[in-house]
């Protein structure tokens, strides 16, 4: 049962890191909003990590799907199809010369993603939680008997 | 006809019409009784003569009877049929109109004025319920006795029926400003206030018009009832319905057109010749100018509406776009140019707040100690050393010494705050493509000429730099150090990693090196005239070119024969494939293909480069990828297919000086600010924004312009006013940092029909064709267009539910006057270049440049694109002695109908952008002979224009180099063509005669008629 915990807690961490991406991104995009970043500079942080973000989300879909996790397999492989279908049509970037153009419908489009990963967020804590309380409960068993 | 209205028997002395400043009802069409019907004279209900005359514009005094404004064909008409009544003046308390017969020349331009509209202060009055009761006031003044009835607050003018009682041309008169007493200009017998009269139509009486600009066009029918007028639909057409003889008792002051087809046929029902053109090219509406005459100049700055609604339904309900169009460093004509203040020590005075300028509409209170921003109404301290006491009635008393207080347009110097780096020399970079086709078409022999000969007047003197790099398959510097005595030639050929062989010198003071510059552009055509070498190593030369300049910025001149080939930024030979049209991917080949190029436009505006392209090759070149370079960095981009330097060596030449020696700001940005509650959404043109308002313009000029689109934040505006300024900040080539500051008001009002009367079609077009264009980046042409026409129609059908309740519409086109050429620029603007057809029509390259360009146009060679001049020129040419006054009847300009090219005649087309002579089959061969020489007989495809030795020849320069003047941004090269020789004259010419029906476009009538049929299906 080890295992089962530590793939939960990757999965914890990746999580994590997939939110702080979205976030981060969307405060980019706020403060270029807001004239604190110039929009030069804040493609280049957002465009910097699309891909790794990208990559990272898509892992943690395949690991579902190795896992034989179906239920968290099919709540992520919508955004990684998404991701997919953008990274191909080459709309993955954010486009500095017409950024004030796409504005709101990106901030809209990081919005959702940070909602489904929140979400994503509470299922996985939830299944780390219960793995990491099962495998105590195992421990605790194998010294009863 | 004629009907007494016995209705309303007591109008001319209702109370409220009295002294004319407070009278609401200003639009006073004029109307003079018909000659001699007795059954006329008596809608003008007699006055008495102890009433009080009301307001006159067209008042006494004019020794000229008003025949002047009736119908020519009908002439001498005895107009009065009141007496003149004493002391025609006596109740206008306020400054009367000045009895001199012109209106103030700066508010009367010559050019077609439109339609006056009752200014803010009226607009609380509703008008549909106005008007039915402000009826005319007949008003006996003057000597010659003399009728105007003026129907109130329309601009319209009734419509001539058919009879000729009440033909003729009938100005829209109104006193600009009635808030402005003092201003009432006395509108009076001569025809010269209204020159430019076009009101709606009526086909143009068979004898020639007096009033230059009236072709064919009346203004539009405010039917009043007391005038017993015909209701309109009776007179639109003659010979279509008889009149009813019903009286329509309601003033319109719309216009229209009867458009009643008979079904089954194709026959639209329109009198061609009738249907409103705007023939005299762009005329600025003056409404906007006269109810704030403080406000900048229109050629700076112009609203689609100068009206701005108060409500967000009320934006709903306006389906034109909203917005403005400014072109912030237009050419002033002599004598206007903006006055430079320099504040030094007091630092410019702005809101702390909102950080306005200073301008004309702020107010100062506290005795002068504080002032309040008109934009955001916070008090600001006055600085000690701006201040200056209050006179009685709150003037500053110093006001007249202060240009930022009293005029709308001021360039303010910058101090050293205003500066992220001390101002950079003007920079001139020229990035030359030296491949075979460049060696072969003779571009490089033009380009250095060129450049070599304007040398002495690039801006800027003595700090301008200069640099240089050719490219084919290497990149080539060249080091011009003014040590040296020839250039050093560089050559670097590792295009994955280029770099910059020199530190400096690359870049060298002109002033400096100026020998070195001379020797080079002198052995620049023969360096490469061997050149075999058939690549294009375009990227890795622009991010060569981007390195050097990176330090300083400014513009960059590039000059691109062929398709980039080699290094980063190759494009391929994408070519325009017909199946993809009409698909979804059809706008992908209109936009760049590598993102190389945006990248790179990025990058060169954030170090304040400006690019300007210079295309000339004739296969494709993926313009759209290039362009984009341009339309990033503020730039244009001029398009020369197939260059060939002895046929298109002029307009090169032309228009590369043109570019190099305009007034030019470097480092500039730009922000419109206005108002509280509304904001600018959205911006059109060539430039890149920089926050979400801060528009970077490395370089700006007088030949660009940019639209903006504003929308309301707050469902209600609850001031009466908007303010909007435009502040350009920028380095002048002399090295100066300064801000241009635009200032303009506009009233806030609550009514539809307000917003449409005060719509300015031209700055409408600025932006449609801008969303237009902008449209078919992301998807199919047809969609663009498609949602143009929705645009257009929505806007006409919620205009037509205005007035249909009361009116009877019956199968009429109604439209603002002011809107009047509405349906014929959308329509121009669907056979524009970038907009029409499809596949065949235009070459890819062609339809992007046309694009690019568009995007960058000021509004007045926007619409001299979308509805070029046609003039025939024959008879002037033939006409044994010439004066000067032959030249302005010469420039008459003609619809542009295949019917009125006459065989007999020769013909000139002026688009902006060339000229096509057109040469009748029937031309007198005297004529072809002058003008062409020896060659006349030949194709003249292969015939150039030059001037020969005889009075002919001459003449028919002069008149190619008065209309070049008249607009030198671009060039037009003169292009002959003969009738009957297909396939150029169709390319050339009918294609563009816009009005005409061609291969699957509609034509004028029709599409009149069409869009009638959309509006009325709700």
């Amino acid at each position: 049962m080890a295992w089962d915990l530590i793939f939960w807690v990757i999965c914890f961490f990746i999580n994590i890191a997939l939110l702080a991406s979205s976030f981060y991104q969307l405060i980019s995009l706020s403060d270029l909003e807001a004239d604190h970043l110039n929009p030069f500079e804040a493609t280049t942080r957002i465009n910097s990590i699309v891909l790794p973000e990208f990559l990272v989300q898509g892992f943690l879909c395949l690991s579902f799907l190795l896992t034989w996790h179906w239920f968290m397999f099919l709540f992520t492989v919508p955004i990684t199809a998404y991701h997919l279908m953008l990274y191909l049509n080459q709309k993955h970037l954010l486009d500095v010369t017409e950024i004030f153009r796409d504005l709101n419908t990106e901030k809209k489009y990081r919005f959702v993603k940070l909602a489904i990963y929140l979400l994503l967020f509470t299922v996985v804590l939830f299944r780390l939680v219960i793995s990491a309380f099962n495998s105590l409960h195992d421990e605790v068993d194998v010294h009863t008997y | 006809m004629g009907t007494e209205n016995p209705g309303r028997p007591n109008f001319p002395m209702r109370p409220s019409f009295t002294p004319f400043a407070s009278a609401p009802p200003t639009v006073r069409p004029f109307s003079p009784s018909g000659p001699g019907t007795g059954s006329e004279s008596s809608n003008f209900r007699p006055i008495p003569p102890g009433a009080p005359p009301t307001m006159t514009p067209f008042s006494a005094a004019g020794p000229s009877p008003p025949v002047r404004f009736s119908d020519p064909s009908v002439p001498s008409a005895p107009i009065a049929s009141v007496p003149p009544s004493g002391a025609p003046y006596q109740r206008f308390p306020t400054p009367p109109f000045p009895s001199a017969a012109q209106a103030p020349p700066n508010r009367a331009p010559p050019m077609g004025q439109p339609p006056f509209q009752p200014p803010a202060g009226q607009i609380s009055v509703p008008p549909p319920f106005f008007r039915p009761q402000t009826q005319v006031l007949p008003v006996p003044m003057g000597s010659p006795p003399q009728n105007a009835n003026f129907p109130p607050s329309s601009m319209n003018v009734p419509q001539p029926p058919t009879d000729s009682s009440l033909s003729g041309p009938r100005p829209n008169f109104q006193p600009p400003f009635p808030g402005y007493p003092s201003k009432q200009p006395a509108v009076s017998q001569a025809p010269s206030p209204f020159p430019a009269q076009q009101g709606s139509f009526m086909p143009p009486p068979a004898s020639p018009s007096p009033f230059p600009s009236q072709q064919g066009s009346y203004g539009p029918p405010p039917v009043s009832a007391t005038l017993g007028y015909q209701s309109r639909d009776q007179m639109q057409h003659p010979g279509s319905a008889p009149p009813t003889g019903g009286v329509q008792r309601l003033t319109e002051d719309f216009s229209s057109l009867s458009v009643q087809s008979i079904p089954g046929t194709n026959d639209p029902g329109l009198d061609n010749r009738s249907l409103p053109r705007p023939l005299d090219g762009d005329v600025v509406p003056s409404s906007f100018l006269e109810m704030y005459p403080m406000n900048c100049d229109p050629r700076y700055l112009r609203l689609t509406t100068a009206a701005i609604p108060n409500s967000q339904s009320l934006v709903a309900r306006w389906h034109l776009p909203l917005g403005a169009v400014v072109c912030p460093l237009a050419e002033a004509p002599e004598g206007e140019e903006v006055p430079v203040i320099n504040f030094a020590s007091t630092g410019i005075i702005r809101c702390r707040r909102c950080r306005t300028y200073v301008n004309p509409y702020v107010t100062f209170t506290d005795a002068g100690r504080k002032w309040r921003c008109n934009i955001c109404s916070l008090l600001n301290d006055v600085p000690g050393e701006y201040f200056a006491n209050l006179d009685a009635t709150g003037r500053r008393i110093d006001l007249d010494q202060r240009p930022e207080l009293i005029k709308g347009s001021v360039e303010f110097v910058a101090p050293t705050e205003y500066m992220v780096r001390p101002p950079m020399p003007p920079l001139y970079f020229f990035l030359i493509d030296v491949s075979i086709s460049a060696v072969r078409s003779g571009m490089i022999e033009v380009v250095a000429e060129t450049i070599r000969s304007c040398l002495d007047e690039l801006p800027g003197f003595p700090r301008t730099q200069i640099g240089f790099i050719t490219y084919d398959s290497t990149v080539h510097f060249y080091n011009m150090k003014s040590s040296l005595t020839q250039p050093q030639m560089m050559v670097v050929s590792d295009l994955d990693d280029i770099f910059v062989p020199l530190p400096d010198d690359l870049l060298v003071n002109f002033s400096e090196s100026r020998n070195v510059v001379e020797t080079f552009l002198d052995s620049l055509p023969s360096m490469f005239q061997d050149n075999v070498n058939v690549e294009s190593a375009f990227g890795p030369a622009l991010k060569a070119a981007f390195m050097v300049m990176s330090q300083l910025g400014g513009k960059l001149l590039i000059f691109q024969n062929s398709l980039p080939s080699l290094g980063v930024g190759r494009l391929k030979l994408r070519g325009d494939d017909l199946r993809v049209y009409g698909t979804d991917e059809e706008h992908i080949l209109r936009l760049p293909e590598d993102p190389f190029y945006k990248q790179m436009a990025a990058d060169l505006t954030k170090y304040q480069i400006g690019v300007n392209i210079y295309a000339f090759s004739d296969k494709y070149t993926d313009i759209a990828s290039l362009g984009t370079l341009a339309k990033y960095t503020g730039g244009q981009v001029y398009y020369y297919p197939s260059f060939r330097s002895g046929i298109h060596g002029d307009k090169l030449r032309h228009e590369l000086a043109r570019d190099l020696t305009r007034e030019t700001a470097w480092e500039a940005v730009m922000r419109i600010r206005c108002g509280k509650g509304i904001r600018f959404t959205s911006y059109h043109g060539n430039f890149m924004l920089r926050s979400t308002d801060l528009l970077a313009l490395p370089t700006v000029d007088c030949d660009k312009a940019y639209a903006m689109q504003l929308s309301l934040e707050e469902t209600l505006l609850t001031t009466q006013t908007v303010y909007f300024q435009v502040a350009l900040l920028y380095t002048a080539s002399c090295g100066e940092r300064r801000i241009r500051v635009y200032t303009a008001a506009a009233p806030v009002v609550t009514d539809l029909g307000e917003m449409y009367r005060q719509a300015d079609t031209g700055a409408i077009f600025s932006l449609f064709s801008r969303l237009a264009i902008e449209k078919t980046l992301t998807g199919k042409l047809e969609d663009a267009r498609n949602s143009l026409q929705l645009m257009l129609v929505k806007a006409l059908r919620e205009y037509r539910n205005l007035y249909s309740v009361q009116h009877r519409l019956g199968a009429r086109m109604i439209y603002p006057e002011s809107l009047k050429f509405l349906c014929l620029y959308g329509l121009a603007l669907f056979k524009s270049v970038p907009l029409k057809g499809g596949y065949a029509d235009v070459q890819l390259d062609e339809r992007c440049a046309a694009g690019f360009t568009m995007m960058a146009l000021p509004v007045k060679k926007l619409l001299k694109l979308l509805y070029p001049s046609l003039i025939r020129i024959d008879e002037y040419l033939l006409k044994p002695s010439a004066q000067a006054d032959d030249f302005k009847n010469i420039m008459k300009r003609l619809p542009l109908v295949s019917e009125n090219l006459d065989s007999r005649g020769l013909y000139i087309y002026d688009d902006g952008f060339r000229f096509v002579i057109w040469f009748g089959r029937m031309v007198s061969p005297d004529i072809a002979k002058n003008l062409l020489g020896p060659d006349f007989a030949a194709e003249l495809s292969r015939v150039t224009l030059t001037e020969h030795d005889n009075e002919m020849s001459r003449r028919l320069m002069k008149i190619l180099k008065k209309l070049r003047e008249s607009d030198p941004s671009y060039y037009q090269l003169p292009y002959l063509v003969r009738q009957g020789e297909q396939p150029r004259e169709g390319l050339l010419l009918l294609v563009n005669l816009i009005e005409d029906q061609m291969g699957g476009t509609t034509g004028y009538a029709n599409w009149i008629t069409l869009i009638h049929r959309q509006v009325q299906q709700n």
